[in-house]
């Protein structure tokens, strides 16, 4: 009897799971200035407890001048700036210019739109300057809604950071009339957002990158985080 | 050319022992029989003219329609088989919305001309799997006009895929003498306003009716400005009776 119980198992519906996904945690910050735009991200990439590497760079320099922050899932990152090079170049073959950054914000969103309903899984903020030279920092879900404002910080200490942007760098909840803020200054927050954000937050820490756009070009900078 | 029909004549993509495609040389001549067309850029902007046959006076002429709009900042003026020109605005409409769609810009001028000249030499025999195509070369030369980031601009392209930029061109059956007055008349520091006065003194000197406001169809494409005022604009007729008092 007992024996037939274990031949004929109870029939029932084979389940598949489909898990493509994985957030690989990180922290991005962007910030515009008057004439510059500062984008910073950290370097660590974990999965789950584990630290995959403690050096793989997210933020990435694309070729017209813009820089792309990226948060989420490592993998799709990757894959996603690879397509926004190569539509750069099909771009500056077809029109004859570089993709000014406002174009590339609109590109962004309808590449990550068409992929509505099998998304990268990636939280995007670009940085760069816009047509009057002003710095300018848009910020995307992984469906493609995108806004343009002065500063946004997003990843995982990203609700750290960005309330302490709202004051340092909007000067909210201040007495103090907001002023114009100098690259050493953004730099020195940002550093500061970084450092206090490794405290909390497991997924952030190693390195942190930092670009800073102006209208003479990017310079990289790169500042040690605590690794632990 | 026309005596020496040959079999090269048979196929459309088939190439001559001179090394000449002539079906495509047949279309651009056909050209040559449409109703004139003139364009001219200045500073400002740029004016596009051209005549209307109006062959009946039982014809409505405000039914003959030879510059269409592709976009806010973009028209564009045709000669020759102006029924094979809807496919080509159509697919230069098509392409500057997508460019708006895309990188939220307007499209520059020189890009949706290539875009139009993409199509003229899609003809002949597509493969079973391909979408069907034109079977011929299409008979029509188009007058692109459009203000972008480089300024206003003028481009020429006919049947042969070829386009290029010019100051002031004219096309269609009077275009040899067209041009030639408007190699003499025009000059650089042109204002709009003249170049509009100039657009019709040539066109009256080659159409072989008598011009009025109804034989001719003006249009400008002026830079767009904050408020939204400029772009392409076909002026009207009470507009075109000023012009024509100016050109006596």
């Amino acid at each position: 009897m007992l024996s037939h119980a274990t031949s004929c198992p109870v029939q029932a519906p084979v389940e598949h799971r489909f898990s493509p996904y994985t957030d690989n945690g990180g922290t991005t910050l962007a910030i515009a200035g008057d004439d510059f735009c500062v984008i910073a991200g950290d370097t660590r990439q974990s999965e789950g407890y584990n630290i995959n590497t403690r050096y793989a760079p997210k933020v990435f320099q694309l070729s017209n001048g813009a820089v792309l922050a990226t948060g989420g899932m490592y993998a799709d990152a990757v894959t996603l700036m690879k397509r926004l090079e190569q539509r750069l170049e099909w771009y500056r073959h077809q029109h004859e210019k570089e993709m000014s950054c406002g174009a590339l914000a609109q590109m962004l969103s309808t590449i990550l739109y068409h992929k509505r309903f099998f998304p990268y899984y990636v939280w995007n903020t670009l940085g760069g300057l816009d047509e009057e030279g002003h710095g300018a920092v848009y910020s995307y879900d992984p469906v493609g809604n995108y806004e343009k404002h002065k500063w946004n910080c997003s990843g995982s200490a990203g609700h750290l950071i960005q309330p302490f942007l709202d004051n340092q760098i909007g000067f909210k909840h201040q007495l103090a009339n907001a002023t114009s803020l100098t690259i050493p200054q953004v730099l020195k927050i940002t550093k500061d957002a970084f450092t206090s954000a490794t405290e909390r937050d497991i997924y952030t820490g190693d390195y942190l990158e930092l670009f800073v756009v102006t209208k003479e070009g990017i310079t990289k900078e790169k500042f040690e985080l605590k690794k632990d | 050319m026309f005596l020496t029909r040959s079999e090269y004549d048979r196929g459309v993509n088939t190439f001559s022992p001179e090394g000449r495609l002539f079906q495509v040389e047949y279309a651009i001549e056909a050209i040559k029989l449409g109703s004139t067309a003139v364009g001219i850029q200045t500073a400002e902007g740029v004016v596009l003219a051209v005549e209307k046959r109006v062959t009946s006076t039982l014809l409505e002429p405000s039914s003959i329609e030879k510059i269409m709009e592709i976009d806010q900042h973009l028209g564009c003026a045709m000669s020759g088989l102006t029924a094979d020109s809807r496919t080509m605005i159509d697919h230069a409409r098509v392409e500057a919305q997508n460019h708006w769609f895309t990188y939220n810009e307007r499209i520059k001028v020189e890009s949706v001309t290539q875009a139009v000249c993409d199509l003229a030499l899609r003809f002949g025999e597509s493969a079973a799997s391909e979408e069907a195509l034109m079977s011929r070369p299409f008979g029509v030369a188009l007058l692109i006009a459009g203000v972008d980031e480089k300024g206003p601009q003028l481009f020429h392209t006919d049947p042969s895929g070829t386009f290029m930029r010019y100051d002031a061109k004219a096309i269609g059956s009077g275009s040899e003498g067209a041009q030639g007055e408007l190699q003499e008349q025009y000059h650089k520091s042109m204002t709009l306003k003249e170049a509009e006065v100039l657009s019709l003194k040539v066109l009256k000197q080659v159409m072989e009716e008598k011009l009025s406001a109804t034989n001719v169809q003006v249009a400008v494409v002026t830079p767009i400005s904050a408020d939204g005022t400029g772009g392409y604009r076909i002026l009207l007729e009470e507009e075109l009776q000023e012009i024509i008092a100016q050109l006596a």
